[in-house]
């Protein structure tokens, strides 16, 4: 089979634990607030005292995953299931925190890269197989559910996880300066999907306009960034709509488009 | 799981800037064993331990505007411009970059007080490729790949995947890094800077040097390409999953990304004739990687030439790989491996056939190579050399 499929979808944003706390209406919600930020919860054990918010955001939303598919975490472990990561700007508040040296210790530095998010992930869950990390918003998502599509396609892999992390807060005053970028409000997200095997075929190809699942993404979640096509995904699914399905993601003047659709 | 072949793309042509000069410079400064480490000149660098770094002193041609990471980008891409065209619509032409920092230096800046929101947007890690992009007047798919110090591998993997995928018809990919106080003083923090020399595999190794550069190469499917310079046959990426800025202790990440990158090809270790290895000196890294092919390549591990050239460059960071598949292109079409600079008193723990003290003749045809990063990020290129 060289179909996919997405089995399930994780998420945790600054409105909630699921897609279902997802406001109706964004902007009316954030009553002016420029950022709607998310405190995780800590994941427990000494491995994670110096892990970032970013971090932990990354492990709770795959734990949120994990709860949404019904599944433990012996069911993703193991070099069997890629993980690939995407994320805009979740990176700003570790690089800041170093270049003020409130954290200047040797232990942060590593965390200042991207690719902290992920290897905590990784390290969290036992994530051994195919590894990509894409930087930008939310067409790189699109770019990220892709290459899964293609990992599994080429048997590299049995399952593909597609995780995404943004936060706001520590960078906010920067935000504010890139109007053109992002619209408020903010909301700090992660998000996490589970690309399996299954009936679809998949075709990657720039959109001219978006979705409707993009429009309705960004109507209720508000500017989640790189969570923003998978948090579509989880209306979707929320709404029953388990089937063929086209997500649109744009970022920087590009939008990039998948459609899973019958052979 | 049943893997499926891809189809190879073709390398039409490469383009740098490193601390050596331009693609013939950096060639030419690798066979003659010249060493572009020096002390660091562009911002300060007296609080440190270590202030060498592999730096580029001064651009051919600075343009105004950009940010360093850019105009290291503008660089390599004049020099990839001098020796191919993209002739494709522009709608057509991709950009895949990798990088470990991005625009970083811009955020240090932007958060210093600058208030430019140029600035602010030019510190996101996608900035510089976006900027290229522009500059090149590509409007096909722009990707950033941050694979930290394996950045370099997984855009040409990702950007062979556009092609293939009918994507674009041709995609400009590559990586890049620049050397700023951000990256220093973490590396300086971490004790990861050597003050002696960068001594890949070597029994006295104590830890790497940083260099700056931009390597890019143009792609195309194969069966468009009217002349190239190799191919790309394999590629694979693995994550550790072990420990955030050290390699796992069995490199079990990078095994499974030469053995897949390897099934990708389609070859096997018998037909293996050169491998690039990341070779950062650091005393953990060339042990786990020496011991990582002699189980990956058996028997064969032993016979194949094996050379780092990060004791000549430092070590370029999201360039790196890009520059060493580069290397290896060109080792296929001179027929000379480039020794590895710095080693001179083996470690018996790293036993393989290291190319040391002088350039060898051989002219391999299918070359592997491998990169790790921080994050657990591994990965590995299987290329092959257009010979002349």
């Amino acid at each position: 089979m060289t179909g996919s499929e997405v089995a399930a979808v994780g998420v945790v944003t600054g409105w909630g634990r699921s897609a279902v706390a997802l406001p109706p209406d964004a902007v009316r919600a954030a009553a002016g607030r420029r950022v709607i930020a998310v405190e995780p919860p800590r994941a427990a054990g000494e491995r994670f005292r110096r892990a970032t918010r970013e971090c932990q955001l990354g492990v709770a939303a795959v734990e949120a995953l994990l709860r949404e598919a019904s599944l433990g975490p012996e069911a993703i472990r193991g070099d069997e299931t890629a993980l690939v990561y995407v994320t805009a700007a979740a990176y700003g508040s570790s690089n800041r925190a170093f270049i003020r040296a409130i954290a200047s210790s040797t232990l942060h530095f590593p965390y200042t890269a991207p690719s902290a998010v992920p290897a905590e992930v990784a390290i969290e869950f036992g994530l051994t197989g195919p590894y990509v990390i894409l930087i930008g918003g939310a067409a790189a998502t699109i770019d990220g559910l892709w290459q899964a599509t293609l990992l599994l396609r080429r048997g590299q892999c049995r399952r593909a996880l597609v995780l995404a992390v943004e936060t706001f807060a520590e960078c906010e005053d920067l935000w504010a300066r890139g109007r053109w970028l992002v619209r408020p409000p903010l909301v700090e997200s992660a998000a996490c999907a589970l690309v399996v095997p299954g009936p679809w075929r998949a075709t990657y190809a720039p959109a001219p306009a978006p979705s409707p699942l993009e429009a309705l993404a960004r109507a209720r979640a508000g500017e989640t960034l790189a969570c923003a096509p998978l948090i579509a995904l989880a209306l979707a699914r929320a709404a029953g709509d388990a089937g063929p399905v086209t997500l649109t993601g744009e970022w920087r003047g590009r939008r990039a488009g998948l459609a899973w659709e019958a052979h | 799981m049943v893997r499926l072949r891809t189809e190879p793309v073709a390398i039409v042509a490469a383009g740098v800037v490193t601390p050596l000069g331009d693609v013939d410079a950096f060639w030419s400064g690798l066979v003659t064993g010249t060493d572009a480490i020096s002390r660091i000149e562009r911002f300060p660098v007296d609080d440190l331990r270590v202030g060498l770094g592999g730096e580029i002193k001064k651009l051919k041609r600075e343009r105004r505007g950009g940010c360093r990471a850019s105009q290291l980008l503008f660089a390599a891409a004049d020099d990839l411009l001098a020796r191919a065209h993209l002739d494709a619509a522009p709608r057509r032409v991709g950009v895949v970059l990798g990088t470990a920092l991005g625009g970083v230096e811009e955020g240090e800046r932007a958060l210093a007080g600058d208030p430019s929101a140029r600035r602010t947007a030019a510190a996101l890690y996608d900035g510089p490729a976006h900027a290229l992009a522009r500059r090149l007047g590509c409007r096909g798919p722009a990707l950033t790949v941050s694979t930290a110090c394996a950045s370099g591998a997984t855009s040409l993997g990702v950007a062979a995947d556009l092609l293939r995928a009918d994507a674009a018809d041709l995609v400009v990919a590559g990586g890049y890094d620049i050397l700023c106080r951000f990256v220093m003083r973490g590396f300086d923090a971490l004790r990861s800077l050597t003050r002696d020399r960068v001594r890949p595999f070597d029994r006295r190794r104590s830890g790497l040097l940083l260099g700056e550069g931009a390597a890019l190469v143009l792609m195309a499917r194969d069966r468009d390409a009217r002349r190239r310079i190799g191919r790309l046959l394999g590629h694979a990426s693995a994550g550790d999953g072990t420990h955030v800025a050290a390699p796992d202790p069995e490199g079990r990440g990078l095994a499974s990304a030469i053995r897949i990158a390897l099934a990708e090809a389609e070859v096997g270790p018998e037909d293996v004739d050169f491998v690039s290895a990341h070779g950062t000196a650091t005393p953990l890294n060339d042990r786990i990687e020496t011991a990582v092919l002699k189980r990956v390549l058996g028997a064969r591990a032993g016979l194949i030439p094996m050379n780092s050239i990060k004791g000549a460059l430092g070590h370029t960071m999201g360039a790196a790989a890009t520059l060493e598949a580069i290397m290896c292109l060109l080792a296929s079409r001179e027929g000379v491996v480039p020794h590895t600079a710095g080693l001179e008193e083996r470690d018996p723990e790293c036993d393989l056939d290291y190319v040391t003290t002088a350039p060898r003749a051989a002219r391999p045809r299918v070359s592997l190579s491998t990169s790790l990063g921080f994050g657990g990020c591994n990965a590995a290129l299987v290329l092959e050399g257009d010979a002349r």
